[in-house]
C-alpha cells in the first residue's frame, strides 16, 4: 500500500510518470494545473506497491512517493 | 478529484526552494539527472556546505545554478572545467561537481576538457548529450548526428559527431560511461563511483530533448515517445563489436569506456610540494 | 619561510622577476598563465617560488583557462592572479568580464608589447590603455588599473594592487610595458616585518549568519568596500554566475535588479577614487607646460623635462600611476594651469592623450607625442617635438 502526491505547482505534464508507472496506477487527464499543463490521475492507487519510479522519473520532483505499513482500504 | 501534494524531500533538504518549479521544459531529461544526483550525494552522506557544483551555460548548467543550496559557481560558456580546476587546486577538500552539455564541454568547452582530462583534475563532470543546442533554439551540436536538419543545418548535418567518452579516454580521464537518463541504476551507479574516483570522471547522459531535438530533429516531441525512442535506440558498447557500421548508425551507446586509476592533479602538486621543501631559493 | 623565498636585501632583477616577488609578498598563492613574451619570465619565477609556499602555479592551456582558474582559485579563498601581454588580454575578456560582475579578488597583469595583433612580441608597446578599462564588453562598470615605471615600483606597486583588489572586491590590472618587465635595475627588499603590515587580507566571514547570508546582500549600499567575501566550502551558498543578478545571486532579467547591479558595479570605484589616487609630479610650481605620461614612456618624459629645464624651459612633468579610474581631477588641475600638455606614450593613435583631451574640458592645448612601439621614445625625440611645437607656437 502506498500514498502518491502530485505537486501540482512543480509537474509540468510530461506523462513519464503515467509511462513508466508498472502497475498503471496514473491515468492522463484534461484537468489542467494553474500554468495550463494537464495532471496526471491516480486511477489506481490500490495497485501501487510504492516501488517509487514515477518518483525517480519525475524530472520536476512532483512525485512523493510513501509506502504504508498497515494496510487500509484505498477510497476509490 | 485535488490530490495532495508534498514537497519532495530531496527538494527540501537540497535545493533553495524560492527556485522551485525549476526552468526546465516539461519531460526534460536533465531534471531526472538532478534526482539521480541529490540521492547519490544524500546516499554517500556529503556534506552539501562542502560540495561545490560547477556549471557553464546551457540548460544542464542553467538547472542547479542557485538552486542547489550549497556553492554554485556558474561560469561563462565553456569555462566550467578551467573555473573548476582553479577552484580543485585551492580547495582539494572540496568535492566539485560539473555539469555541462555537450556543446559547453565538446565545442567552445573543448580545450579546457581536453587538458582537464590530461591533467585528471579530481572533478565529476556530467555531460548531458542531448545532441543539439537546447537553450539557445535547436542549432546544430559537436554531437548531432550527420543528416540532421538543424536551426544551423538546415539542408542537413555535413559535420561527423563527436564521441565525448572515446575523447575523454584518449585524453587521459581515468573514468568515462555513457548511460541514457532512462538507465537509473546505470547512472546512478556511475555518478557514486565517479564522485569516489581520484581523478576526472567522464560521465555522458543521453538526455532527450523534446522542445528541439526531439521536435524538429526527430520529430517526436512527446516525452514519452522520445523515451520508447531512446529505448530503441540504446546499444551496450560490449555489443558494438560484432555489429556493421550501418547497425550501429545513429545508435546511442552505453557502456563504460575507461575505469582505471592514477594519481590526480591534486595529488602531483602535494608530491611537488614535498619534493621542493627544503630546496633553497 | 616567506622569508626565505622572498629575501630581504638587494636584487638585482628584472621586472618580470620583481612583479613575481611582489605578488608572493602581498600573498598571492595561486598563478595561472599561458607562456607569452614578455611576461613567461614572471610565470617562470612564480612556477618556481610558489612552490616552495604550497602555492599553485599552474600553465593552463591557454589564457582564457587561466582567467577562469583564477577566478576558480579565487572563489576557493586564496589571492589568485593571470598574467599575459595583449594578445593574452584580448583572450581574457569574457572572464574578466565575469569576475567584474562577480566583485572576484584578482590580479591581472597585461606586460604590453607592441601590437596590433601579435605586433612584435619581445618589443615595447603601450596600445592597451583603453582595452584594460573598455575591453569587455556590456559596460556598467568601472575598473582599477594601477602601472609601474620602474622595477622597485613594480614590486612596491603590485603589492598595492593586491590589497586593492581585496578591498574593491575586483581584478585589478597591472598594466606593465615590455621595456620595465624587461630591465634589469637594484630591488631593494625589506625585512619580511616591515612588508607584513602593508598587506591587506581578505575578510572571509560575513557579519550575517550563512542562512542570512545573500552573495550581493551589499548591493543595496553601492559604495561599500571591503565587502567580505566568503570563500567556497565556507557554508555560505555562494551564488556567482555569468547573468545579471538580484541580492542573491540568482540570475535575473528585470531591468531593477540590471540597474541596481550596475550601479553597484560603477559606484564602487566612483565613490571611492579619493583611495585611488596615485600619481607623481615634478617641476610644476612655476610650469607653463607640462608632460604627461606612464610606464616606461614616463622615463623618457622625465629625462626630457630635466634637460629642458636645464636650457631654462618652464616645463614640468606629471605621470600616472593609477591609470583607471582616470585622474580627471588631477589632470583637470593641470590643464588649468598649463597652456600645453604634452602626452607621452607608445602608441599612434592616441589613447591617454585622448583621455587627457577629454579631462582637461578644453582647458589646454594637448599635445600627442606618439610612437608606435618597438622602440620607447628617446629623451631627444620627445625634446624635439616639444621645441618645435614651441616654435611654432611663439
Amino acid at each position: 500500500m502506498a500514498r502518491i502526491y502530485v505537486n501540482e505547482d512543480y509537474c509540468k505534464g510530461c506523462n513519464l510518470c503515467i509511462h513508466f508507472c508498472p502497475k498503471n496506477v496514473f491515468e492522463t487527464s484534461t484537468r489542467l494545473n494553474k500554468r495550463g499543463f494537464p495532471m496526471p490521475t491516480i486511477v489506481h492507487i490500490e495497485d501501487c506497491n510504492a516501488c517509487g519510479v514515477c518518483e525517480l522519473f519525475c524530472p520536476d520532483f512532483a512525485i512523493v512517493v510513501e509506502k504504508e505499513e498497515k494496510e487500509e482500504v484505498a477510497k476509490k | 478529484m485535488v490530490t495532495e501534494t508534498k514537497i519532495h524531500p530531496l527538494v527540501e533538504k537540497y535545493f533553495r526552494i524560492d527556485r522551485m518549479p525549476h526552468l526546465a521544459c516539461p519531460g526534460c531529461g536533465i531534471g531526472i539527472v538532478m534526482n539521480y544526483t541529490l540521492k547519490v550525494i544524500d546516499e554517500l552522506g556529503i556534506d552539501p556546505q562542502k560540495f561545490t557544483w560547477v556549471t557553464g551555460v546551457g540548460c544542464s548548467s542553467r538547472l542547479p545554478y542557485a538552486t542547489w543550496l550549497g556553492d554554485c559557481i556558474d561560469a561563462t560558456h565553456g569555462r566550467a572545467l578551467a573555473t573548476a580546476t582553479g577552484l580543485k587546486l585551492a580547495r582539494p577538500d572540496l568535492t566539485v561537481m560539473v555539469y555541462t552539455g555537450d556543446g559547453d564541454c565538446l565545442s567552445i568547452g573543448g580545450n579546457h576538457f581536453i587538458h582537464a582530462c590530461r591533467r585528471n583534475v579530481p572533478v565529476t563532470v556530467v555531460m548531458f548529450n542531448n545532441m543539439i543546442y537546447g537553450m539557445t533554439g535547436g542549432q546544430v551540436a559537436p554531437t548531432t548526428p550527420v543528416g540532421a536538419e538543424t536551426q544551423t543545418t538546415p539542408y542537413g548535418d555535413i559535420e561527423e559527431p563527436f564521441d565525448g567518452c572515446k575523447l575523454a579516454t584518449a585524453a587521459g580521464a581515468v573514468y568515462a560511461c555513457r548511460w541514457t537518463v532512462f538507465q537509473p541504476k546505470r547512472v546512478m551507479s556511475s555518478l557514486k563511483k565517479g564522485l569516489q574516483k581520484n581523478g576526472l570522471s567522464y560521465i555522458e547522459i543521453f538526455t532527450p530533448c523534446p522542445t528541439q531535438f526531439g521536435r524538429y530533429i526527430l520529430k517526436i516531441g512527446d516525452p514519452v515517445k522520445l523515451a520508447i525512442w531512446t529505448k530503441e535506440q540504446t546499444v551496450d558498447l560490449k555489443k558494438t563489436e560484432t555489429m556493421t557500421e550501418e547497425e550501429l548508425k545513429d545508435k546511442i551507446i552505453v557502456g563504460e569506456y575507461v575505469d582505471i586509476e592514477k594519481p590526480s592533479l591534486v595529488d602531483r602538486y602535494a608530491e611537488l610540494f614535498e619534493k621542493v621543501k627544503g630546496v633553497s631559493a | 619561510m616567506i622569508s626565505d623565498v622572498i629575501k630581504e636585501g638587494v636584487h638585482f632583477v628584472e621586472g618580470d622577476e620583481a612583479l613575481a616577488m611582489g605578488c608572493i609578498a602581498a600573498g598571492c598563492r595561486f598563478c595561472s598563465f599561458y607562456p607569452i613574451t614578455p611576461f613567461s619570465e614572471c610565470a617562470e619565477a612564480m612556477a618556481t617560488m610558489l612552490p616552495k609556499l604550497g602555492g599553485i602555479a599552474i600553465q593552463m592551456e591557454d589564457e582564457i583557462g587561466s582567467i577562469h582558474a583564477a577566478n576558480g582559485a579565487s572563489i576557493a579563498g586564496l589571492k589568485a592572479m593571470t598574467g599575459t601581454s595583449g594578445p593574452g588580454c584580448s583572450v581574457h575578456q569574457d572572464g574578466y568580464g565575469w569576475a567584474i560582475k562577480n566583485e572576484i579578488p584578482l590580479v591581472i597583469v597585461d606586460v604590453q608589447r607592441a601590437g596590433p595583433c601579435n605586433g612584435v612580441a619581445t618589443l615595447v608597446g603601450q596600445g592597451d590603455f583603453y582595452q584594460a578599462k573598455y575591453g569587455t564588453h556590456g559596460g556598467n562598470y568601472e575598473i582599477i588599473a594601477l602601472s609601474p615605471s620602474t622595477v622597485q615600483e613594480t614590486f612596491d606597486l603590485v603589492i598595492e594592487a593586491f590589497n586593492l583588489a581585496e578591498i574593491f572586491r575586483l581584478p585589478v590590472i597591472f598594466l606593465m610595458d615590455e621595456v620595465i618587465a624587461h630591465t634589469r635595475e637594484k630591488l631593494i627588499v625589506p625585512p619580511w616585518k616591515e612588508i607584513e603590515p602593508r598587506i591587506v587580507d581578505r575578510i572571509r566571514k560575513p557579519d550575517v549568519s550563512p542562512q542570512d547570508y545573500k552573495s550581493f546582500g551589499h548591493i543595496a549600499t553601492p559604495e561599500a568596500i571591503s565587502v567580505p567575501f566568503p570563500a567556497a566550502g565556507d557554508g555560505y551558498g555562494l551564488c556567482l554566475s555569468p547573468y545579471t543578478h538580484n541580492e542573491k545571486g540568482y540570475p535575473s532579467t528585470a531591468f531593477r535588479e540590471q540597474d541596481r547591479m550596475a550601479r553597484r558595479l560603477i559606484q564602487k570605484v566612483r565613490a571611492n577614487t579619493d583611495k585611488l589616487e596615485k600619481f607623481e609630479s615634478a617641476y610644476l610650481d612655476d610650469a607653463k607646460s607640462a608632460v604627461v605620461s606612464y610606464g616606461c614612456s614616463a622615463r623618457s618624459s622625465l629625462t626630457a623635462v630635466k634637460r629642458l629645464r636645464e636650457e631654462g624651459v618652464k616645463i614640468g612633468f606629471f605621470r600616472l600611476i593609477t591609470i583607471w579610474p582616470f585622474l580627471d581631477k588631477q589632470i583637470y588641475e593641470l590643464a588649468e594651469a598649463m597652456d600645453t600638455l604634452y602626452v607621452v606614450e607608445c602608441n599612434l593613435d592616441g589613447q591617454l592623450s585622448r583621455e587627457v583631451q577629454r579631462a582637461s574640458l578644453g582647458k589646454t592645448e594637448v599635445i600627442h607625442i606618439g610612437k608606435a612601439g618597438v622602440e620607447m621614445h628617446t629623451p631627444e625625440e620627445v625634446i624635439e617635438v616639444i621645441k618645435k611645437h614651441t616654435a611654432v607656437t611663439k
